[in-house]
């Protein structure tokens, strides 16, 4: 072997020994895991589909996948909020770099540190509760209520995420060409048109990232945030995937079943998760 | 004037996310009773006294040793592998070399929720659950993938007649790597060293499964808040200790920060 060779395998080699051993033969165990019956610690008897039939009529896991489907429903409000900032930030808003760095304070705490402020601030007995109190407004159990908590959930991740999103925009705004802006400003082009007709078709692949890494997140990142906020509930109102997995390790008897959840998961990530890797490759152009 | 008319939404905007953690702040100044009679007003007579309560009786001082401990160790063997291996791949020409990478890249498609329960048994199996080592490892293994991402795509910017010109001196591949590509990449290293450093200091589920009984600072204020459900004094105090690092760390590296979320999207 060649000494380039031999370098660029002793280089890589620690980096793949970890990644196989924690990432991709999990993953192979995982997917063995999900087709047997097994429960504790004993290694369970191969029974095919049987965890993946019993997971359709398993009301906890139907209401986390109808939870999934609604949270998706909202990308269009993660999506253009942020993007709408950015371009007014872009376009010049007096004050533009104070806001960049503020928007984005948010995303750099512990979604267990956001979850925990917001916690005393919606609980019952919280701090909004006492604010609307003072202006005669009844209090809301934010999120001790099925009809409010999932949405809670979804406000704060928003608030504690759009700023990721508004950086990714503000980067692919400073690639599109200036001039263009002008020329089209000279003719009397408005804003809006400014948005809809150069900006807008210019940033298209950078939407397409935000959208799909948002999605991304909506199925992997929500984790620590429901923990110390909802715990799921009440009932299952606000539990997802990712956190149902969590619960039924927690019972450990049954990591057949936990795995096959987790299968699921992969299913849905897959396919996004590609898409975002494809972007990332055409970007580093190795 | 349309553009001073949309300074006050977006002023809005950006009191709200400061507002959350000034209240976090402000609740810690308070006593217990001061925060029952009155939830979100100023605290009227400030006391340190949520604040030594916590990092001792709460034994947040042990959790921030943790993460601390942990954060640090994670973050030095991320710069050092994804170093490596990012040189090895945009440098070094071998068979296969395309594949490593995509299947690098690919391994970003198993987060930690899809192989929560194997992934669990393996740490066991490795006699690493409840050591810090085992935390070190696993943060290394999963924050990994983008960290090469980060250093291939650096390294490929550079220009080649570097390396040949070390080559001709008759410097060997790691000598090349060790005294050229090293000290070169710094800048992309020190983006990756805070990224990872937010990400280590934030985390929950892995620490959750790999560090039981010792707990990081993310996990003890988990656990803070289900203790103390009446003492929101208390619970803020620890919020504002366990969150002071990282807002201190924005304050100096915002810019190494921000340039390094937009790398992920657009080459920077």
């Amino acid at each position: 072997m060649s000494p380039e060779r031999r370098t660029a395998w002793a280089f890589l080699a620690p980096s793949l020994v970890l990644i196989a051993i924690f990432r991709i033969a999990p993953l192979i165990w995982g997917a063995q895991l999900s087709l047997t019956d097994a429960r504790g610690i004993t290694p369970g008897a191969f029974i095919g589909l049987e965890n993946y039939r019993e997971l359709a009529f398993d009301p906890a896991f139907r209401d986390s996948i109808s939870n999934t489907i609604l949270l998706i429903a909202t990308l269009p409000v993660w999506v253009c909020f942020p993007l709408l900032l950015a371009i007014l930030i872009h376009q010049g808003v007096p004050g533009g770099r104070f806001y960049r760095a503020t928007y984005f304070f948010p995303a750099i705490l512990s979604s267990v540190i956001v979850g925990s402020i917001f916690n005393t601030l919606l609980r019952r007995d919280g701090a909004v509760n006492a604010a609307l109190k003072l202006v005669g407004i009844a209090p809301t159990d934010w999120l001790g209520s099925s009809h409010t908590a999932l949405l809670s959930l979804i406000a704060v991740q928003l608030w504690a995420t759009f700023g990721m999103s508004l950086l990714i925009f503000l980067a692919g705004l400073s690639t599109v060409p200036q001039d263009m802006i002008e020329a089209a400003r000279l003719d009397g082009a408005r804003l809006r048109h400014l948005v809809w007709f150069i900006i807008i078709p210019a940033l298209r692949p950078i939407i397409e990232f935000v959208a799909v890494v948002t999605t991304i997140g909506i199925l992997t990142s929500m984790f620590g945030l429901i923990y110390v906020l909802t715990a799921g509930g009440p009932g299952t109102s606000t539990t997802l995937p990712e956190f149902l997995i969590w619960l039924e390790l927690g019972k450990l008897n049954r990591p057949g079943y936990a795995a096959a959840i987790s299968m699921v998961l992969f299913a849905l990530m897959a396919g996004l998760a590609w898409a975002q890797i494809r972007i990332m490759q055409r970007n580093a152009d190795v | 004037m349309s553009k001073r008319l949309l300074s006050i939404p977006m002023a809005l905007i950006a009191l709200s996310c400061l507002y959350p953690l000034f209240f976090a702040l402000n609740n810690a100044l308070k006593t217990n009773k001061e925060d029952i009679l009155n939830r979100f007003g100023l605290a009227t007579s400030p006391t340190f006294e949520n604040f030594t309560q916590a990092w001792t009786r709460s034994h947040l001082s042990d959790y921030f040793l943790n993460s601390v401990t942990a954060t640090v160790g994670a973050v030095l063997l991320l710069m050092l592998l994804a170093s490596m291996a990012g040189f090895a791949l945009a440098i070094l020409r071998f068979p296969l070399r395309h594949l490593v990478f995509i299947a690098i890249l690919a391994s970003l498609m198993i987060p930690v929720q899809v192989v929560l329960v194997p992934f669990y048994k393996t740490v066991i199996a490795f006699g690493l659950l409840n050591t810090r080592i085992g935390l070190i490892l696993s943060y290394t293994a999963f924050f990994l993938p983008f960290s090469i991402y980060l250093m291939t795509s650096f390294y490929a910017g550079l220009p080649r007649e570097l390396t040949e010109a070390a080559r001709i001196d008759g410097a060997r591949f790691w000598q090349v790597w060790w005294f050229v590509m090293l000290p070169l990449g710094k800048p992309a290293l020190i983006t990756l060293g805070i990224l990872n450093a937010l990400y280590c200091w934030n985390d929950v589920l892995i620490s959750l499964l790999v560090l039981q009984d010792k707990r990081t600072l993310m996990v003890g204020i988990a656990a803070l808040r289900g203790e103390y459900t009446t003492n929101i004094p208390l619970l803020s105090a620890g919020i504002v200790l366990a969150a002071l690092p990282i807002v201190a760390i924005y304050l100096i590296f915002q810019r190494q920060i921000v340039n390094g979320i937009a790398t992920g999207a657009v080459k920077g």
